[in-house]
C-alpha cells in the first residue's frame, strides 16, 4: 500500500456537500462515485437536508458517519472547509478540496487553516481550488464538470498532472478528439497545491502500472529542488513532458547584481530542466503532441533523423525545424546515393530530405527505408496524399516498416480522406501523425534522447 | 566546501557584512583564483604610484555603497603614465562620495569578457549564472543557470550551453580560452552561493584567455 493510494484508489469515500441532482456540482460527482459500488467502494454522501440521495443512504453531518474512510471530497464554501476538515480528523485519510475562494482569492489566511487543520488530522491535502482526481483504471471520478461539459478521455498510458483546471479540459478535449489515440491513465488537478502537489503525485506515478508517460503543467513549484529529484526520479523510470506556463517573469525581485537582474525565473526554471535532461514542452500544441508520441513510443538515445518526403517544401519546413530541435540531419552514405541513382528516375532527390516527389509510387518510401534503416536513429515520413502515387496501401507498408524494426518514426500527410485513413492506419501501428511537418519533427524530438 | 564557507565567514565577519572589491578579490585569490596584481590605498594616505605594477593600470574608487562602478563614474581604465596616474587617483577620490581608498591593479587587456554569477532564486534556491559579458549580456540575455553548487564537469556544461559558446572555443583564428581555470571560478563561484551566507554574488567582468580566467571585478550582496 502506498501513501497516496486512498486518493488514487480509494475503498470508501465521504462526499462532502453532496447533491440530488447532476444539475448542481455535488450531484455531478455523487453520480460518478456512485458507479463505483458495484466494484465494492463505499460511498457516503453528506447533506443535512436528505436523508437518501440517488438511492443510497446520507448523513445529516460527516460526524454521524460511524466508519473511517479513505478519501473525502469536500464541495462546500470556503468558509466552511476548516470546521469540515476538523469533523474529518481521524474519519479521512486524505481529503480533496474542491471549493475556490483560498489563496487564489487573496484569502491565504483561509488556506493556512485549512492547511494547519489538515496536517494536525493527520489528512493529507489535494487543493483547494481544483478538481481532484479521474483514474481510468478504477473508474475513479472526482470532476465537478459532467462529461456532457468536459469528455473523459478513454483509458491509455498517459498520467496527467496539472495545477490549472483550464489546461486539463484542453488536455481532455485534445485526448477526446474523434481521431485521437491517445488515452490517460491517472489525472490529477491539484489546483492551490496546499499539501499535495506535483512532485507527492510524481512519486506516486513512478510505480503506476498503467502509467507509460507523464505530462505535466506547471505554473509554479513551491521548493525547486524537491520538485527536480521527484521529476528525475519519475523520468528514469517512464517519461516525463512539462509545459511551464509564465515564461514572461522578468528578473529576480531582490536584484542587486546584474546576476539576480538576469536571471527570469523561467529562465533558471528551463536552465535547471535541460541541466537534468528533463523534457520540456514549448507550449500546449507540443505538450499535447508530445503527449500522443510518448504514448506511441517509447524514447531511446540518438539524435541521427532522416526525412523522407514527396513534396520538396515541406521537407525543407521539417528540415529547418530539424534544426532548430538540435537534430542531426546526416547525409546518406555516398555508396547508397549511387544506389538510389540507379534505381530512381534521374528526377527524385537522393539526399536528406529526400524528395521523391509528385511522381512517387508506395513502394518508394520502403525501398529507401529499408536501405537507410541502419543509417538513422529516427525518421520523419512526409506522405502528401493529394498526390495520384500515394494510396492507403501506403500505410500497412510503413506500418509494417515501424513493427519490424521499432525505429521511431513520425507522420505527416493531408487532411484530405486518404491522408485521414493514413494518418489512422499509422498511429494504431504506434506512429504519430500531425497535420504539419513542423509539428511532427518536434513531436519526434521527445521520442529521441541526445 | 568547509574551507569555502570558512574563508567566507571570515570575510563577511571581517567587514561587517559589506565587503569591498579589494577585500573580495582577497578571499577569491585565497581560493585559487585568478586575480589582477593590485595595492589598496586607503583614503588619507599620500598617493603615490604603487611600486611593483606594470602600466597600464586601472584605477577605482573602492566603497561599499557603490553597485555600478562605471555608472558611479568610479573608474578609470588604462593608465600609461604616473602623471596620469597621479591626476586619476585625486580625481576619483575627490568626485566620488565616501569612498574609502583607492585600488589600483595592473590592466589585462585582450581576454574575452565573461560573467560568472550566482543568486538564490525563489523556488530553486542557490543557483550559478554564466554569460559573455560586456553589453553582449544586457543586450542578448545569452546566459545559462544552473543548480549550486556546480561541479567543475557541470561548470563546463553549463557554459557550453549558451549561444556564444563558440567565442570562447576560439573563432577567427583564436585560440579557445583557458576552460580549466574558467570552470574553476564557476564552480567557486557556485560553492560560495551554496553556503547561503550571501544573497548574490557577481564576478564581472572575468577576463577569459588561453592564460587564465582573471577576476576583474567582483561583488557581493549578503
Amino acid at each position: 500500500m502506498k501513501a497516496l493510494d486512498p486518493l488514487f484508489k480509494p475503498r470508501s469515500i465521504i462526499l462532502v456537500g453532496a447533491s440530488h441532482t447532476g444539475i448542481k456540482l455535488g450531484g455531478v460527482v455523487l453520480k460518478n462515485l456512485l458507479k463505483l459500488r458495484p466494484g465494492g467502494v463505499r460511498v457516503f454522501p453528506v447533506n443535512p437536508k436528505f436523508r437518501r440521495l440517488m438511492g443510497v443512504r446520507s448523513y445529516g453531518t460527516v460526524g454521524e458517519i460511524e466508519d473511517k474512510a479513505d478519501l473525502a471530497i469536500i464541495i462546500r464554501p470556503a468558509p466552511e472547509v476548516p470546521g469540515i476538515l476538523e469533523q474529518l480528523k481521524g474519519r479521512a485519510g486524505c481529503a480533496i478540496v474542491v471549493s475556490a475562494g483560498f489563496a487564489e482569492a487573496g484569502r491565504m489566511d483561509l488556506q493556512k487553516t485549512v492547511q494547519k487543520t489538515a496536517r494536525e488530522g493527520g489528512i493529507r491535502l489535494v487543493g483547494p481550488n481544483c478538481m481532484g482526481v479521474h483514474n481510468n483504471a478504477n473508474g475513479l471520478d472526482t470532476f465537478i464538470l459532467p462529461a456532457g461539459r468536459l469528455k473523459r478521455p478513454r483509458p491509455g498510458g498517459v498520467a496527467v498532472v496539472t495545477q490549472s483546471g483550464a489546461v486539463l479540459s484542453l488536455i481532455f478535449e485534445a485526448f477526446s478528439r474523434p481521431q485521437s489515440t491517445v488515452g490517460s491513465s491517472i489525472t490529477a488537478h491539484y489546483g492551490n497545491a496546499a499539501d499535495i502537489d506535483e512532485s507527492d503525485i510524481f512519486e506516486y506515478l513512478e510505480d503506476d502500472g498503467k502509467t507509460k508517460a507523464v505530462i505535466c503543467y506547471i505554473e509554479s513549484v513551491r521548493d525547486g529542488r524537491r520538485f527536480i529529484k521527484r521529476a528525475r526520479a519519475l523520468a528514469r523510470r517512464k517519461p516525463l513532458l512539462i509545459l511551464k506556463a509564465g515564461k514572461g517573469a522578468a528578473g529576480q525581485a531582490a536584484a542587486f547584481s546584474h546576476t539576480g537582474r538576469l536571471a527570469g525565473s523561467y529562465e533558471v526554471f528551463r536552465a535547471v530542466l535541460s541541466q537534468f535532461g528533463l523534457l520540456e514542452a514549448a507550449d500546449f500544441e507540443d505538450l499535447a503532441d508530445g503527449a500522443k508520441a510518448l504514448s506511441l513510443q517509447k524514447p531511446v538515445k540518438g539524435n541521427r533523423v532522416f526525412i523522407l518526403t514527396n513534396g520538396g517544401g515541406a521537407g525543407v519546413l521539417a528540415s529547418d525545424e530539424c534544426a532548430g530541435q538540435g537534430f542531426h540531419e546526416a547525409k546518406i552514405p555516398q555508396q547508397k546515393i549511387a544506389r538510389f541513382k540507379r534505381i530512381f528516375p534521374p528526377f527524385y532527390g537522393p539526399s536528406n530530405p529526400f524528395d521523391l516527389t509528385a511522381q512517387v509510387r508506395d513502394e518508394d518510401y520502403l525501398t529507401v527505408l529499408e536501405e537507410l534503416k541502419g543509417d538513422y536513429d529516427g525518421f520523419v515520413i512526409i506522405a502528401l496524399s493529394a498526390v495520384r502515387g500515394i494510396t492507403e496501401a501506403l500505410g500497412g507498408m510503413l506500418a509494417d516498416f515501424k513493427k519490424r524494426t521499432g525505429k521511431p518514426m513520425v507522420f505527416h500527410t493531408g487532411r484530405d480522406a486518404v491522408g485521414q485513413r493514413l494518418s489512422q492506419t499509422m498511429e494504431a501501428a504506434g506512429v504519430p501523425a500531425f497535420d504539419s511537418p513542423e509539428r511532427a519533427v518536434r513531436a519526434l524530438r521527445k521520442l529521441l534522447i541526445k | 566546501m568547509n574551507d569555502i564557507k570558512e574563508r567566507l565567514k571570515e570575510l563577511l565577519e571581517e567587514t561587517g557584512g559589506r565587503p569591498m572589491e579589494h577585500e573580495i578579490k582577497g578571499m577569491l585569490k585565497d581560493l585559487g583564483l585568478q586575480v589582477p596584481k593590485g595595492v589598496f590605498i586607503p583614503a588619507g594616505k599620500r598617493i603615490s604610484r604603487p611600486r611593483g605594477l606594470r602600466f597600464p593600470l586601472a584605477v577605482k574608487a573602492a566603497s561599499p555603497d557603490i553597485r555600478s562602478k562605471s555608472e558611479a563614474r568610479a573608474l578609470r581604465l588604462g593608465i600609461r603614465t604616473e602623471r596620469e596616474f597621479l591626476h586619476a587617483a585625486g580625481e576619483l577620490l575627490k568626485n566620488v562620495k565616501g569612498a574609502r581608498g583607492l585600488l589600483v591593479e595592473e590592466m589585462h587587456e585582450g581576454g574575452i569578457e565573461a560573467i560568472a554569477g550566482g543568486f538564490s532564486d525563489a523556488q530553486f534556491g542557490p543557483v550559478t549564472m554564466f554569460g559573455l559579458g560586456g553589453f553582449f549580456v544586457e543586450v542578448f540575455r545569452d546566459v545559462s543557470f544552473a543548480l549550486a553548487p556546480t561541479s567543475r564537469a557541470e561548470a563546463l556544461k553549463l557554459a557550453s550551453r549558451i549561444k556564444g559558446f563558440n567565442v570562447l572555443k576560439g573563432v577567427r583564428g583564436r585560440p579557445a580560452v583557458d576552460f580549466d581555470a574558467m570552470s574553476r571560478a564557476i564552480e567557486t563561484v557556485s560553492r560560495l552561493i551554496a553556503t547561503g551566507l550571501i544573497k548574490e554574488i557577481d564576478l564581472n567582468p572575468v577576463s577569459l584567455s588561453p592564460e587564465g580566467a582573471v577576476v576583474l571585478d567582483a561583488k557581493i550582496f549578503v
